[in-house]
């Protein structure tokens, strides 16, 4: 005769109607959750890869103090002794940079700017704004007088590819220094922030208008995964010491952090919310559906069928209507989560600019989805579960029924 | 060994301040073979008896064996056993499985006993060719007449040659025509394969073909009459047995 699972199968297709209802409801309550939860996990990690676009990096080396009082005087003199002594997994990036405040002027308006000195090469690694030169080049490694500027700054002064600037800094001394740079190049920054107010030169030029040594004031490490830093910034810390102050990501901006555990609740809670109402969607199918074959399953233990038989028909029975709900939520979940992960799901760039910046953390206003097997098969896994939870109470009815009282319903 | 023996069974319930004596304190044994009918007015007791001699429902007290199995203190599990293993059911409303055919209904039970596949599909198409249904092997019961499922209903409580088939009024949805085929058809498989069959009946067509029919009045057997017997009054009688 026929399996279990047949019987079960012909049994969700006695009412048609019902169950088609059934699976689009909680195939679309699965879909919305894979397609809800790619959204933030993109979300995230754009966020995170803001530490490229902004060159913040997951690990920062500074010398103690430097932090809380940002002295030019607190810098790290041995550069190359402790680069080289960091225990670093082989596809860490590290810069170093010279770091200090000061003015710009041109021939027609003066900006308070922030002043990175930096080797080129390796910055670029760290920076993703470096490999975004809109305008002129990077300059060249012994280019003194070069400098990079932001878009928005460059548009606020009127700066070209070509003009002349004077940069005024505090020195190491305390004394006011400054030199003339020309203007090599205009990059993008996702950041408006870093846009108008980040400038950048040679770490050798910057040695030299700071007063300093060839030292840098802040070593930054690039790691393959943002998940590394902290394990990572505790073998750097144990290796360099006290005299050195090492930071994560999460340590210095813990807006990322308290931005992950919010929107993980968030997925948390709208979850919990759609595998509520999934579950209830399954309950009432199959409340209805055992109600009227009461006397069926009286007939079944009249001809023998042991309690735990009717148990795991009615579970059985449950499992299709789950698979029918997973397979259509996969399709429509996976089809937009695979749109939404190639072109923009939902942009919000000309109400909001590029850019949304949020205490450090800048998001993109064009948001994509994340495909990820993860992210597929463990809401799908929720709906099984779910649908096994709820049909035990049906199931149990069922089976408690003497079958003279089944026999009995009409 | 009898087919069924029942023992000074009761079944009491209560229905709001009274007590209905469904039955009260039966005694029979039917013998492996026999062909008996039930009867009696409604309300008599016939249905209670039939649900409890199938071990659909329990006696208030009184012992019941089905092929030398006593019922009391089986657990659900050991009766749902037995009731696949001893006991043949033919409903009224025929009662076969919707989204099983024909073939499908007559082997559910030889399903539950595990019998190979091969074995079953063999055993069904000869019972079917035998009830004069080896068209109806596909057929869905929703597309059968009355009389069709009935006799699919009773291929299905024959197949597993049980110790007893309990028919509850089965030709009470049939026309007379209909009805009387049926009883044919089950008094040869009582002659030709010894199936023992009780009925429950109102039907004079299925009392006449009955070889035994024990008579209930308010759930007490009132006669017992084997044909060709004379009535045995058992009510009249009860007293000087007690």
């Amino acid at each position: 005769m026929l399996g279990l699972l047949t019987i079960a199968w012909r049994n969700v297709w006695r009412n048609r109607r019902r169950t088609l209802i059934s699976m689009s409801a909680i195939g679309l309550g699965l879909a919305l959750v894979i397609i809800y939860s790619g959204l933030i996990a993109r979300m995230m990690g754009d966020a995170k890869e803001q530490l490229d676009n902004a060159g913040l990096g997951h690990l920062e080396i500074t010398a103690k103090g430097w932090r809380a009082n940002r002295s030019p005087k607190l810098a790290i003199d041995d550069l190359d002794g402790v680069v080289a002594s960091l225990p670093l997994p082989p596809s860490a990036e590290v810069s170093a940079r010279l770091l200090s405040r000061g003015l710009l002027s041109s021939a027609r308006a003066n900006q308070a700017v922030e002043v990175h000195g930096v080797d080129w090469g390796q910055e670029r690694a760290v920076a993703l704004y470096l490999r975004e030169v809109r305008q002129g080049a990077v300059p060249a490694d012994d280019d003194a007088q070069g400098i990079l500027v932001g878009e928005q700054l460059a548009e606020r002064m009127h700066l070209k590819v070509g003009h002349k600037l004077r940069l005024m800094v505090q020195r190491a001394d305390g004394e006011m220094g400054a030199a003339l740079f020309r203007v090599r190049g205009i990059f993008h920054a996702l950041s408006p922030s870093i846009g108008q107010r980040r400038v950048l030169i040679s770490r050798a030029a910057a040695a030299e208008l700071l007063g300093a040594d060839r030292g840098a004031h802040q070593i930054v490490v690039q790691l393959e995964r943002a998940a590394d830093a902290a394990p990572v910034a505790a073998t750097v810390r144990a290796k360099l010491g006290a005299e050195l102050e090492v930071l994560t990501y999460a340590q210095i901006y813990p807006i990322f952090e308290a931005m992950e555990s919010l929107v993980n609740g968030a997925i948390v809670v709208a979850s919990v919310f759609v595998y509520f109402l999934v579950g209830l969607g399954i309950l009432n199918t199959m409340l209805m559906s055992v109600l009227e074959r009461t006397r069926e399953f009286g007939v079944m233990q009249a001809l023998g069928t042991r309690p735990g038989g009717v148990v795991r028909l009615i579970i059985a029975e449950s499992f299709w209507i789950a698979t029918l709900s997973v397979v259509l939520g996969l399709a429509i979940g996976v089809g937009v989560s695979w749109v939404g992960s190639r072109t923009a799901l939902l942009d919000f760039s000309r109400q909001m600019g590029e850019g949304i910046e949020f205490s450090g953390a800048v998001l993109s206003a064009v948001f994509h989805t994340e495909l990820s097997v993860r992210g597929v098969l463990l809401p799908a896994l929720y709906v099984y579960v779910m649908a096994l939870v709820v049909a035990l109470y049906p199931a149990w009815r069922v089976s408690r029924l003497r079958p003279v009282d089944a026999l009995r319903a009409t | 060994m009898p087919a069924v023996e029942v023992i000074e069974v009761k079944r009491h319930y209560q229905a709001g301040a009274t007590t209905v004596r469904a039955v009260d304190g039966v005694s029979l044994t039917v013998e492996k073979g026999e062909f008996m009918a039930i009867a009696g007015p409604s309300g008599s007791g016939k249905t209670t008896l039939l649900n409890l001699i199938g071990a659909l429902d329990e006696p208030t007290s009184g012992t019941i064996r089905i092929d030398g199995v006593d019922l009391a203190g089986l657990s659900r599990r050991q009766v749902a056993d037995l009731r696949r293993d001893k006991v043949g059911f033919v409903f009224q409303a025929y009662n076969l499985i919707p989204v099983l055919t024909a073939a499908e209904n007559a082997e559910y039970v030889l399903e539950l006993q595990r019998v190979p596949r091969v074995e079953r599909r063999k055993r069904i198409s000869q019972l079917f060719t035998e009830l004069g249904i080896g068209d109806l092997v596909d057929a869905w019961p929703g597309k059968m007449s009355g009389g069709q499922q009935q006799r699919v209903a009773v291929a299905r409580a024959i197949a597993a040659l049980p110790a007893v088939v309990l028919a509850d009024e089965p030709t009470a949805n049939l026309d007379q025509v209909t009805g009387q085929a049926l009883v044919d058809m089950m008094h040869r498989l009582n002659h030709e394969h010894g199936v023992t069959f009780i009925f429950s009946t109102h039907d004079p067509m299925v009392l006449e073909k009955a070889e035994r029919v024990v008579r209930l009045v308010d759930g007490k057997i009132a006669s017992d009459q084997r044909k060709g017997e004379t009535a045995r009054q058992i009510a009249a009688e009860a007293p000087a047995a007690r």
